[in-house]
């Protein structure tokens, strides 16, 4: 069973059976299907992040510039005015984030600590001013994405994207699949020498592994499935812009990991939904919920400590 | 580039880099002796140009504002650190990240509550308005001048405290041993909020005084910020030295690339940092 | 008998700023020997064995293992030459069983580190190797136990369980007698007896009496210099020896004394 503890096998299907019939109950009113969709495929963007930071413990405030570089991607890739395969440049985006990711990886995991910190924002942020003063990509406005992509494979067209439905599951099936992924990769023996690394990095070396060679393939697992986000992401809503791959966007989604739960992945579904859930109470309540929002976060690095998931599993676990 | 519009930008640049200095070195200082990663270090930067303009606008003097907003950054570090970061001591670098992310979200929309969010502008005090002349038909701020000089002055003051005084020397002994500190009969707890304070007081008076010079906008702490850590990285993280040769680096790369390749100049100081860290990782002056 | 030496320093240095921690250290380890190093606190002990393991790279002078240069290699390509090396102070994964520990230990050999899908638990052999070494110590009981449960002696036993299974040919072994109870040092010292028949074993350690009873050959280290290395007759018979360590039991009884 990759779900080890009880909390998850009780939560993670109430989840993803309440999230299966959404789009049922909510047909007319496809804001919100359009609002959870957003708010599922950034969980896929925080689970990444969750995983790189909560289990790897790799503390990277540079995230967003894969995030963005899945929006780019597509739209550096594809021609303007013509439908691509979906699944094809999935394929190649992934890829070439992947590509990335294992050059920028190789460069920051030289650094440690809080060095570490600094130079994933400030690499992120180097790419951030690329496209922001880049004419060909529309500057500060960003640039649309015309067409969505169709779907089909073999022929065969099962998936509309311009249908918020459609478009809704396909975030959850990545959703669920990113899950399942991270627990099995974390299971793995890789795994185990990834949970080791982060323990006791000195004794994981002196036992013989590379922990370099571990803790960047652990980078490009998490930046490439948070590119994929990122490119989920640009579909849906039809454009790019600089602000994908901004640095609020990297701390928001830390945040939105550590209310979650830190390390748990399961836990990043419950800080996205939760953030975003407050973010929305916040915003009808007041013009300034960003006060709100941020004395809410001192107060969670305060005294809610464990995250979500860690007082779910107080109560759930014996 | 002729040799008149290339002295120009290297005076430019020296300026900018003290600037940056004046800033990365609370920065730097404060990670240095606590241990703490401040993030909302740029937030302080921006309460000062804010807090000056308002007094400029109230009052009409400059030098009135400028001494009251530094007073009321001073305390607002003490509070801040008393409040805060005290809680912080024990923790990860995650939850100082965290928290002073947290920092930044609420002195944002203070900002944006308080003063709106119009771009502003200071304007230079009277007695330093004007030019040097240069050529025939060309001159330099006094105030870019001005500045430069008083970020110098502090530089030095604080060169002069850090090594010099006895404030300096438990700086020095907190940096390399909390023990010893406690030994020597001193509580680490007031040293610890008395350095705060002042990491937080130099963010602001370089806010101060970069007031008249640049546009007073939301995010303007932010973007200063990160330009810190590149400076901060470059010089090695904790180091003041290091700190002042990053700025004047990084003050004289994005001072002249803006003139000689402009669609790269944002891009470029990063790239250097990337090129120093695959050389050096810990930075240039890593202890 | 040349070709015994498996592990040999030449000139070996290592200084911190001014403290010389170690200085001009040229020793020779031979394989089915165990290698005593005595010395004072601060002689340079820990040190030496840092270096041998890869963790510390030497200001001056080289490594060989059978003839190889090695000092300049990675960390992590020691061990897979055979070099394991256990702590003074005690380095474990303290989330995790005292299973787990031995199998990420024992991990390394089998393959498959990389390999993303196939459940940890799946592999019999990793499983088996770190019993096995759980075994050899004693902590048979412990198996799954969280690691930061268990007693302070117990840890130092799993500290060598770790080592073991990695199944090395040379052991580095930094006090591992240190804070053991009596009962359990026994069962470390008959086990030392039995590895090194086939193994190169490197001993640090406070205990006299089991290195007497164990060192085939014997070093004395003494503020990072060499004194002298021998049988355990010679050393016991050689007066700078006595010197070096009257002088560190007066230091002792002075510290006990304050
Ligand atoms: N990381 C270090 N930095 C500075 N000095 C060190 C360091 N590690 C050890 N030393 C010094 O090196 C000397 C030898 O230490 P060590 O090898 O631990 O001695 P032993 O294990 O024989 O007690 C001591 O004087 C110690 O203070
Ligand atoms: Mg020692």
């Amino acid at each position: 069973m990759i779900f080890e503890k009880r909390t998850e096998r009780i939560l993670v299907p109430m989840f993803f059976m309440v999230a299966l019939f959404v789009p049922l109950f909510l047909e007319s009113n496809s804001f919100f299907v359009g609002k959870v969709t957003t708010i599922i495929i950034l969980s896929i963007f925080v689970m990444s992040l969750d995983f790189l930071v909560g289990r790897v413990g790799l503390i990277t405030l540079g995230h967003a510039l894969f995030y963005g570089l899945g929006g780019y991607l597509f739209v550096i890739l594809s021609p303007e005015y013509e439908a691509v395969n979906f699944w094809v440049y999935t394929f190649y985006i992934c890829g070439i984030a992947a590509l990335i990711a294992l050059v920028t990886g190789a460069v920051v995991l030289r650094t440690t600590g809080i060095y570490f910190i600094m130079i994933t924002l400030a690499i992120s942020q180097m790419m951030f001013y690329y496209f922001f003063d880049s004419l060909e990509f529309g500057g500060d406005d960003g640039v649309f994405i015309f067409m969505k992509p169709e779907t089909s494979i073999f022929g065969l067209s099962f998936l509309n994207l311009d249908d918020p439905q459609h478009f809704y599951y396909l975030a959850l099936f990545s959703l669920f699949n990113t899950l399942v992924f991270f627990k099995v990769v974390l299971r793995s023996r890789f795994g185990r020498i990834v949970e080791a690394t982060k323990q006791n990095p000195d004794r994981t070396e002196a036992l013989g592994y590379n922990i370099f060679a571990f803790r960047l393939t652990c980078y490009v697992i998490g930046s490439t499935l948070g590119a994929y986000a990122g490119f989920l992401f640009a579909l849906q809503y039809g454009f790019v812009n600089p602000s994908f791959l901004a640095w609020e966007m990297s701390g928001t989604a830390l945040v939105m990991s550590i209310l979650g739960g830190l390390g748990t992945i399961y836990g990043a579904i419950l800080g996205t939904f939760t953030y975003e859930g407050l973010q929305y109470f916040f915003e009808h309540l007041t013009e300034d919920w960003l006060l709100f929002m941020g004395s809410a976060i001192i107060l969670m690095v305060i005294v809610l400590r464990k995250g979500i998931a860690g007082y779910l599993e107080k109560l759930l676990e014996k | 580039m002729t040799t008149e519009l290339f002295f120009v930008q290297l005076i430019n640049g020296v300026q900018y880099g003290l600037l940056l200095f004046l800033i990365a070195s609370g920065l730097t200082l404060v990670f240095g002796v606590m241990g703490i990663l401040n993030l909302a270090h740029g937030s302080m930067y921006m309460v000062g140009a804010y807090l000056v303009w308002y007094f400029a606008t109230v009052t009409g003097s400059f030098t009135v504002s400028a001494v009251l907003s530094a007073i009321i950054a001073l305390s607002l570090g003490i509070l801040i650190e008393r409040v805060l970061i005290q809680r912080l001591y024990n923790r990860n670098h995650l939850d100082q990240v965290l928290l002073t992310i947290g920092m930044i979200f609420v002195f944002n929309s203070l900002q944006s509550i308080l003063f709106g969010n119009d771009p502003y502008g200071v304007a230079v005090p009277g007695a330093l308005d004007g030019g040097i002349p240069f050529t025939d038909n060309s001159s330099y701020p006094i105030y870019r001048i001005f500045a430069a000089l008083v970020c110098v002055a502090i530089a030095g003051v604080l060169y002069y405290v850090v090594s010099r005084t006895r404030l300096g020397m438990l700086i020095r002994a907190g940096e390399s041993n909390r023990e010893m500190v406690e030994a020597l009969g001193v509580n680490i707890k007031s040293l610890y909020t008395v350095v705060f304070a002042i990491g937080v007081m130099l963010a602001a008076v370089s806010g101060i005084i970069a007031a008249p010079m640049r546009s007073i906008v939301p995010g303007m702490g932010e973007s200063v910020l990160i330009t810190c850590f590149v400076v901060v990285v470059i010089g090695g993280m904790g180091s003041i030295k290091g700190a002042f040769v990053g700025a004047l680096l990084v003050g004289l790369i994005s001072t002249f690339s803006s003139v000689l390749m402009p669609s790269m100049s944002n891009m470029i100081i990063y790239i250097f940092m990337i090129l120093v860290l695959l050389v050096k990782p810990q930075g240039l002056f890593a202890k | 008998m040349a070709n015994d030496i498996v592990l040999e320093t030449e000139a070996l240095s290592k200084h911190w700023g001014g403290i010389k921690a170690l200085n001009d250290i040229s020793l020779q380890f031979r394989d089915r020997q165990l290698h005593g190093v005595v010395g004072p606190n601060g002689a340079g002990k820990s040190t030496l064995l840092n270096m041998l393991c890869g963790t510390l790279k030497p200001t001056s002078g080289c490594i060989f293992h059978k003839g190889q240069r090695i000092d300049t290699l990675k960390p992590w390509k020691f061990v897979r030459r055979g070099i394991g090396r256990s702590f003074q102070k005690t380095n474990i994964y303290p989330e995790v069983t005292c299973l787990e520990n031995c199998a990420i230990s024992a991990q390394r050999r089998f393959g498959g580190n990389f390999n993303l899908f196939a459940s940890r638990h799946s592999n019999q052999m990793v499983r088996k190797a770190a019993e096995q070494a759980l075994a050899q110590v004693g902590l048979d009981d412990r198996t799954h136990t969280i690691a930061a449960e268990i007693s302070y002696g117990e840890q130092r036993q799993l500290e060598i369980a770790m080592v073991l299974a990695t199944d090395p040919c040379i052991l580095l072994l930094d006090e591992p007698m240190a804070g053991m109870g009596h009962e359990e040092s026994q069962r470390i010292i008959a086990l030392l007896k039995e590895l090194k028949k086939t193994y190169c074993i490197v001993l640090v350690e406070h205990d006299m009496d089991a290195i007497f009873e164990l060192s085939d050959q014997l070093t004395v280290l003494d503020n990072g210099r060499h004194l002298i290395t021998g049988t355990v007759d010679e050393v016991r018979a050689d007066p700078r020896v006595k010197e070096a360590y009257l002088g560190a039991e007066e230091d002792d009884a002075e510290e006990q004394a304050a």
